[in-house]
């Protein structure tokens, strides 16, 4: 019995959430409405997560998605303020998220600088060139193009709802990630590389490469993420992404104490992307206060870490 | 009176059986050893001794009266000093903080570390195995394995006044030593004995085992045979004790002799620290490198890898060979046995299968782009029957296997994809003696397909058994190359301490 809370603490406690909200918010909570809407909201935050999911693997991380987000947010909108259309400002901000990333991948793999302090030190990097770019302030108004923001307003209908276009994103990005982690020879390899960077390297990993794949797919992933911030407010300003990174690194952190080996697997980041998400929804619409939110957040995140390296120390 | 009395010790890993049942006495004085082929239960049996592993059930007893051992600590307090199959060392620290980790630190005003003091201590207790060469003050990550294996032996040997050691259980402790540094063990083992304390000794070396021990308790199908006195029984005896078949225990002569056609060849290598170096291993043939351990043998491999920059020129089946690293090197038909299965050899975390097909994914996944996992277990599968991998399935992970099992799953990963040349480094050890010979058969098919192999042993027998020729390394450089042919074990001894640079062919 206390093996089974052990090992599925986290997901016992996600239902617990779960069954709390529906008595305490019957009206608003269990709604088709609101989960769509819960789900647009996360939509930023999945597609980070997802990327943060493929270095963790690796048993790095980044620190630097959230200033990749403002960065490639507001590099998008300053292109449209000089007249581009949306395909290049796009694939500009995208271009960007591309190479920080192979940047941070150099950084570590290359120069074998911890990843903790070389993605603070991009971070801080990406986080001032954003401010550079905009120059302190947020673009707005005409200068975006009524196209990109409608993006986030719209939807596609299926079975009569309306499934916002950024949540349909999100979960193309999480599909893609999941065949690349799971299907395919990279994501073995990265498992891999996890698991242990020697014999990998030994049995003909080229690891220094993959890192840097792998990092290019988080900075990417980041850039979405921030197009798809940018297009919801039809707007960019240089402090944004702020909230992105540590949320992300909290929903793998908790996605791994659901798997048995306690590895970042997508699924579990999914899951840990939703048990954030819905704490934020269902205590918002309490009329929780947003610090209290914090501190009961960042205290569910604890207690679930805590159990599940309870449940993997003890004897077997 | 006995000393420990194990009884009713059973034990199974997610339903499947690893111990059934299993008694075992060990007596004062006495040196006892515990035998069994691999994934037999020895490290579990031992495990559960030490606290580390909860049994199923068990009743232990010492001195006659019950015990439990829920924790390492309580088995300490016992009397029970164990060195585990896995080194349980911690890296980051220095050798002499190692050696007494689990001592209170010697202090200056009851305050400060006494470093010095720290250093002589350990300094003492490597010197009760006669060890001079290693630096207390070192890095514990910058030891060869056998180094560190030494270090935590010395450590297990230190006493201690609040609890003194009645029994000493030693998991195949000389499976990474020197011949020399065994037999300075067993001079250790046997004042142990003189004095009146026990060891429970585990090795798949029976010759050691034979001479050594008094009684061996052997597992086998998770029960549990009394051998009787060592001394009244045959080698042999004891082997179809283990196995229950007859093992052939000889070293399988080679099909066909060697081809003349040169394989590989290398021309005055050289690499940090090593080199120059100029040997060629023909088609069919098996190329033995002896010398003492970090002669330069382990940077051999490595350059011939990819994975130390090397000068000189070397060539592979008539092509220059220059790999820019170890991807290169298995894509060119080169496979690898790294000498250390569980820091360079395995990705415990992941299955069997997936440790078996990392080197060659590319080419057993479609179009190196989506994995085919049947493709792959059925491989691993084959593979690991091969060398007698005892596994549930191939979907288990690494880390749950014996330590010999986990031997034979690096050396079924270098079979994958039909190599040209082998690079073998250490390959049996920890291998009980039947999965030995099937690896050694394994290999002589091989070189009848004209596989060329580079071994590099320390278990002269084994050298000298398999080899065509053996090249002797003496700080860093290959010194006499010998006929394996007629050679004796104490003659090519001599020639690792270059003690005798006569013969040469
Ligand atoms: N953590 C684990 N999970 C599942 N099975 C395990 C685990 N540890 C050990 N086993 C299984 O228990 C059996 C006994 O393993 P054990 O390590 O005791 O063998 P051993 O006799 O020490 O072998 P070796 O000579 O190879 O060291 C093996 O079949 C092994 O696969
Ligand atoms: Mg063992």
């Amino acid at each position: 019995m206390l093996k089974f809370v052990l090992r599925f603490g986290t997901l016992i406690g996600f239902a617990i959430i779960l069954v709390v909200f529906t008595i305490a918010l019957p009206e608003s909570f269990l709604t088709a409405r609101n989960w769509l809407n819960i789900s647009q909201q996360l939509s930023m935050l999945t597609v980070v997560a997802a990327g943060m999911t493929v270095v963790m693997v690796m048993g790095d991380f980044d620190l630097s998605v959230g200033s990749m987000a403002t960065l490639a947010g507001v590099v998008a909108a300053l292109l449209f303020t000089l007249g581009q259309p949306i395909e290049v400002a796009v694939g500009a901000a995208l271009l960007i998220g591309l190479l920080g990333g192979i940047f941070n991948g150099i950084m570590v793999s290359v120069f074998g600088i911890l990843p903790f302090v070389a993605t603070l030190a991009t971070l801080t990097m990406f986080s001032g060139a954003a401010f550079i770019v905009s120059g302190g302030k947020t673009i707005s108004g005409r200068a975006i193009p009524e196209a990109f923001g409608a993006f986030a307003r719209t939807g596609v209908d299926i079975g009569g709802f309306i499934v916002p276009n950024l949540t349909i994103v999100a979960a193309l990005v999480l599909v893609v990630t999941w065949v690349l982690l799971e299907q395919t020879p990279f994501g073995r390899r990265l498992y891999a590389i996890g698991g242990n960077i020697e014999a990998a390297h030994l049995s003909g990993v080229r690891v220094r490469r993959l890192k840097i794949a792998a990092f290019a797919l988080t900075g990417l992933s980041a850039a979405g993420a921030g197009l798809l911030y940018a297009s919801r407010v039809a707007s960019a300003n240089p402090t944004q992404g702020s909230g992105l990174m540590l949320n992300a690194i909290a929903a793998v952190f908790l996605g791994m104490t659901m798997s048995r080996q306690g590895e970042p697997r997508l699924l579990g980041t999914l899951m840990g992307v939703l048990i954030l998400g819905v704490l934020d929804n269902g205590l918002t619409q309490m009329s929780v206060d947003s610090y209290v939110r914090q501190v009961l957040v960042g205290g569910i995140i604890l207690i679930a870490v805590a159990l599940g390296s309870i449940s993997k120390t003890r004897r077997r | 009176m006995t000393l420990l009395v194990l009884q009713h010790v059973s034990k199974a890993y997610g339903g499947v059986p690893a111990l059934r049942g299993v008694t075992l006495t060990v007596s004062p004085g006495e040196i006892h050893a515990l035998m069994g082929e691999n994934g037999a239960g020895k490290s579990t049996l031992i495990k559960i001794l030490a606290g580390v592993v909860a049994p199923d059930s068990a009743t232990i007893r010492m001195d006659g009266a019950p015990v439990v051992i829920d924790s390492p600590r309580v088995a300490h307090r016992l009397g029970l000093r164990f060195i585990h199959q896995e080194l349980n060392v911690v890296p980051t620290l220095s050798v002499a903080e190692n050696i007494l980790l689990s001592q209170p630190v010697p202090r200056r005003l009851g305050l400060f570390v006494d470093w010095a003091k720290l250093n002589r201590l350990a300094g003492e207790a490597l010197k009760t195995l006669g060890i001079t060469h290693i630096d207390p003050r070192a890095p514990l990550a910058a030891l060869s394995l056998g180094d560190q294996m030494l270090v935590k032996i010395s450590s297990a040997l230190v006493s201690e006044p609040g609890a003194p050691a009645r029994l000493y259980v030693m998991d195949e402790p000389t499976a990474a030593l020197t011949r020399e540094e065994s037999e300075r063990l067993f001079r250790v083992l046997n004042e142990i004995r003189r004095a009146g304390n026990s060891v429970l000794y585990v090795s798949h070396r029976l010759d050691e085992v034979m001479t050594l021990c008094d009684r061996a308790t052997v597992l086998r199908d998770g029960v549990a045979i009394d051998s009787g006195k060592l001394a009244d029984i045959t080698h042999n005896d004891l082997v179809s004790m283990m196995i229950g078949r007859k093992v052939q225990d000889a070293y399988p002569a080679p099909a066909r002799p060697a081809e003349s056609r040169e394989l590989f060849a290398a021309i005055d290598l050289s690499g940090p620290g090593v080199g120059p170096i100029t040997l060629a291993v023909k088609a069919g043939e098996v190329l033995g490198i002896a010398g003492l351990s970090g002669m330069g043998q382990t940077a051999l491999l490595r350059m011939i890898l990819g994975d130390t920059r090397a000068k000189g020129d070397m060539r592979l089946d008539g092509q220059p060979w220059r790999p820019r690293g170890p991807a290169d090197a298995w894509q060119g038909g080169v496979a690898y046995v790294p000498a250390e299965r569980r820091s360079e050899g395995l990705v415990l975390s992941r299955p069997i299968y997936e440790n078996i097909t990392l080197p060659h994914l590319s080419r057993q996944s479609r179009s190196g782009l989506l994995l085919l996992r049947g493709l792959e277990r059925a491989l691993s599968q084959k593979l690991g029957d091969g060398v007698r991998l005892k596994a549930n399935t191939v979907n288990q992970r690494a880390v749950e296997l014996s330590g010999g099992n986990q031997q034979k799953v690096v050396f079924a990963k270098a079979l994958n994809g039909t190599p040209k040349l082998l690079l073998l480094n250490e390959p049996t050890r920890g291998v009980d003696v039947g999965a030995k010979f099937d690896i050694y058969q394994i290999i002589r098919t091989m070189t009848a397909k004209g596989l060329g192999v580079i071994l590099v042993s320390s278990d002269l027998p084994e050298l000298i058994g398999m080899a065509d020729r053996i090249a002797i390394m003496r700080s860093g450089e290959v010194k006499d190359v010998v006929a394996a042919q007629g050679l004796g074990e104490e003659a090519l001894l001599n020639l690792c301490y270059g003690r005798d640079a006569a013969k040469v062919a």
